[in-house]
């Protein structure tokens, strides 16, 4: 009998409860409209196979290749390889035509093929394509890169960038360098040396010696010279090194007073400086090729840090003069200072994106360091991380990524390297043979 | 009476109160299943907990990006923060000699130089048959039925559903080949032939490229178009006279295509006496001046409504959970990269769909877009493109008997509020 009811019933109910869900349809006129606002954060799934060697010396080449492509774009967090065991078509020839039902089938959005031939002399020519599968079209055109043997990594950068740039519509940052100040030894006498690196900590190379201590490394805007400061003399002075010949001489700024923080303009015509005299440090402006200077602040409050805006029109600098220390903007030919950040703690070590919509800086808040950015106005401010001490951060040439140095605690602590991409995702370590600190990016090259 | 009354009443109060109190609407019990337990000491339990979690924490301990993790350092100065747990660096600096650096840096060996990209490469590969080829032939499918159909139905909400479709394939070439023989009844055309019968045709005649650019532009605007064909069919009952439009048998040239509309047509209008003579009679003698305004009206009316049907598609409109399913069928492909530059820009994309829910490839296209530049716009149209393919698989769940209603859609990609604050 109970279930007779329920069955009786059961339509009823499930009849008012269609109504009373079912909405009104809408009246429509023209094309069917439908706005999406949702949609989700996750890698882009890709597949690179091996590339095609087509020549029998360019075989260990043209693994090592295809791998480093496929490092340099998983390695950003937007991109997700997809494993090669999982490939259903195998690409033997550059020229083959691409199966794309075998590259849906294991949902690979963008597919990468390539090919890397020697001409036997030493020359490595590598070329690739990019494939939309679900569209069934080339991303872009057919390309190719020569270079010697011994820079196959670079060849692989080259053809990672532009594959970043085909899919992301965004310049890439892979075959870029990065200056650093190398560390070994304890933490209470602790020797440093500039070192280089490419972005993904390989090819260490170091320029300077461990006579003397080195900081705060800045590269040109072009990747010719390196802007640092060395307490070779005693008392921190700026010198500027040439990065191919492994030359260096020391600013001409005042002796006897301390200059440090340097940093270039973006035509590399200048540079920003601070110098201390007495108690009080303001920031200057030195003409590099002349030598003239000119002070750019006179507050009588600590000013450093500066770092020009992409067109070269405004700096942004810390300064302590409200009672702590914060950020401050103003137009290089001078004028007031603005202050731009009002958040609890102290800021420092402002540097502007390439971009020019954001700046990022170091927070020291509650004990703990971050590292953030927000809108040059001073809004929007995001915290990417947080450690017992996180500082420096520089720019990717893309203004995407911001590599910036962390130490650990402790008597043992060390400083390394990381880079985080600027949504504050991806947080990860650059790997370099010792400790690292002081990143400086360079220009994609 | 009243009798009757009570005892009705008293009845049903007797069935609310058992099925309240009866559990009518419970589920029966359901069995109750036993099994043996055995009991085991705190010290075992513990025990046995400690087995379990160790795979866990190692995992958490593998989740940060951080290169070495190890099990050490989540228990040092790593906070329940997000950040990677600080790696374990080694404990005590080596007290042996450093390493004697080069004392004097070798120069630094500049970048192995690479040549300038070339993009002299040949042409891309052709594609296989499998993916690029069925794109290609569906579009003009799906577009030249969109016109013709739409049209001729539209007055009635009632829509002319697929079998019209591939009836448009057919009259395309019919009315190509026939084109030629219209030209013979021309006069009684202008005479007297209703506006909306000449104006199809002639569409039709420019199938080509008419199909290209599917009729959304449509002409004439709606609220007046779609009043007339409902006061129409009165007017027409009230005077009989069909035959007067003898300007019909000269739209003869695309004469599949018409029969088949109008017999698509009679059933739904109830006015179907005027039409049915006209094809019965295809040629007619010339229109007599005192029934052009009766001509007029009718052509007035049948203007209107093929108007409207141009104007807006037939037939019920999408409910509001037909379009929450395609809406997260697209969206839970979207993949939106918040930091970059295209993030901020708002893309509507306009595409073509095929009776079985897929979309013509070749019909996606920018229709609009705001919040960037050229660039960012394009890279927000590529990421949308590449949702509304990726996630289509064999079809879109959507309602094949209101094709007319999304035949073809506007989508607009908003990534507001996914945006980085």
């Amino acid at each position: 009998m109970t279930r007779l009811l329920a069955l009786i019933l059961a339509p009823v109910l499930t009849v008012a409860t269609v109504t009373g869900v079912a909405l009104p349809a809408q009246a429509q006129d023209g094309p069917l409209r439908i706005e999406i606002t949702e949609g989700v954060v996750e890698p882009l799934p890709y597949a690179v196979p091996d590339f095609v060697a087509e020549t029998g010396d360019a075989a260990q080449y043209a693994q090592q290749i295809s791998r480093v492509i496929a490092e340099d774009l998983t390695g950003t967090g937007l991109f997700r390889e997809i494993p090669r065991d999982a490939h259903i078509s195998r690409v033997s020839n550059f020229s083959s035509p691409i199966q794309f039902s075998d590259w849906k089938a294991i949902n690979a959005q963008a597919l990468i093929t390539g090919a890397v031939s020697s001409d036997g002399g030493g020359k490595l020519t590598a070329k690739f394509r990019v494939w939309d599968v679900f569209a069934g079209t080339e991303l872009g055109q057919g390309m190719q890169f020569s270079a010697t043997a011994d820079g196959w990594r670079r060849l692989a950068h080259k053809v990672a960038d532009q594959v970043y740039s085909r899919i992301t519509g965004e310049g890439g940052y892979f075959d870029s360098r990065v200056v650093f100040v190398s560390e070994t030894g304890p933490k209470d006498e602790r020797a440093k040396r500039l070192a280089v690196m490419d972005y993904d900590g390989a090819n260490v190379q170091f320029l300077t010696s461990s006579n003397s201590i080195v900081i705060a490394p800045r590269f040109s805007p072009n990747g010719s010279r390196v802007l640092y400061t060395s307490y070779e003399t005693g008392e921190p002075r700026i010198h500027v090194l040439d990065v191919g010949s492994v030359q260096s001489r020391m600013l001409p700024t005042t002796d006897g007073v301390m200059s440090f923080a340097p940093r270039f303009s973006p035509d590399g015509s200048q540079l920003l400086y601070s110098m201390t005299r007495g108690s009080n440090t303001d920031i200057y402006a030195m003409d590099i090729n002349s030598g003239q200077t000119r002070q750019l602040t006179t507050a009588p409050s600590i000013e450093t840090g500066a770092s020009f805006s992409p067109d070269g029109s405004k700096i942004v600098f810390e300064s302590d003069r409200s009672g702590s220390q914060q950020l401050y903007v103003m137009p290089v030919g001078g004028g007031e200072p603005v202050r731009i950040s009002f958040g609890q703690g102290r800021y420092g070590t402002p540097v502007w994106s390439p971009r020019g919509d954001l700046i990022a800086f170091t927070k020291q808040n509650a004990g703990r360091f971050h590292i953030g950015v927000m809108r040059t106005d001073g809004s929007e401010e995001r915290l990417l991380t947080a450690s017992f001490l996180d500082e420096g951060p520089t720019w990717a040439p893309n203004g995407r990524v911001l590599m910036f140095a962390r130490e650990t605690q402790g008597a043992g602590g060390a400083s390394s390297l990381y880079s985080v991409d600027v949504s504050g995702r991806n947080l990860k370590r650059v790997r370099t043979p010792d400790g690292a600190s002081d990143p400086s990016w360079g220009p994609l090259q | 009476m009243r009798r009757n009354l009570y005892i009705s009443g008293a009845l049903h109060l007797a069935v609310i109160l058992w099925a309240i109190f009866g559990n009518v609407f419970r589920p029966d019990p359901p069995q109750v299943e036993t099994s043996a337990v055995t009991v085991i000491s705190e010290a075992e339990f513990a025990a046995l907990t400690r087995a379990a979690q160790s795979p866990e924490t190692a995992q958490e301990i593998d989740a940060p990006p951080a290169p070495e993790p190890e099990a050490r350092p989540a228990a040092r100065p790593a906070p329940a923060e997000p950040e990677p747990a600080p790696n374990p660096e080694p404990p005590a600096p080596t007290p042996e000699p450093e390493p004697e650096p080069e004392p004097a840096p070798e120069p630094v060996a500049p970048p192995a130089p690479v040549t300038p990209p070339d993009t002299t490469l040949p042409v891309a590969p052709p594609t296989p048959e499998a993916s690029a080829p069925p794109p290609v032939l569906a579009p003009e499918r799906a577009e030249r039925p969109v016109p013709r159909p739409a049209p001729r139905v539209a007055p009635e909400p009632v829509a002319p559903p697929e079998p019209d479709t591939t009836v448009a394939e057919e009259v395309q070439k019919a009315a190509e080949a026939e084109s030629e023989s219209a030209e013979v009844v021309e006069q009684e055309q202008e005479a007297t032939a209703p506006e909306e019968v000449a104006t199809e045709i002639v569409t039709e005649a420019e199938e080509p490229a008419a199909a290209e650019e599917p009729a959304p532009p449509a002409p004439t605007l709606a609220p007046d178009a779609s009043r007339r064909p409902l006061t129409r069919p009165t007017q027409l009952a009230q005077r009989p006279e069909p035959e007067p439009e003898t300007p019909k048998p000269a739209e003869k040239p695309a004469e599949q295509p018409k029969t088949e509309t109008a017999k698509t047509e009679t059933p739904k209008a109830e006015t179907p006496k005027p039409e049915t003579p006209k094809h019965e009679t295809p040629k007619p003698a010339a229109p007599e001046p005192a029934e052009d305004a009766v001509a007029d009206a009718i052509a007035q009316a049948l203007a209107a409504g093929g108007a409207a049907e141009e104007r807006g598609p037939a037939g019920p409109p999408l409910t509001q959970g037909e379009r929450e399913s395609l809406r997260v069928a697209v969206q839970k492909c979207w993949v939106v990269d918040v930091g970059s530059q295209a993030a901020n820009v708002t893309v509507t994309v306009s595409m073509d769909m095929e009776p079985g829910g897929r979309v013509v490839s070749s019909s996606l296209r920018m229709v609009g877009s705001s919040g960037g530049d050229a660039a960012s716009a394009e890279t927000a149209f590529q990421n949308a493109r590449r949702a509304i393919l990726r996630c289509q698989a064999d079809g879109y769940p959507l309602p094949a008997d209101k094709y007319d209603q999304w035949k073809t859609i506007e989508m607009t990609f908003n990534p507001e509020q996914m945006r980085l604050r």
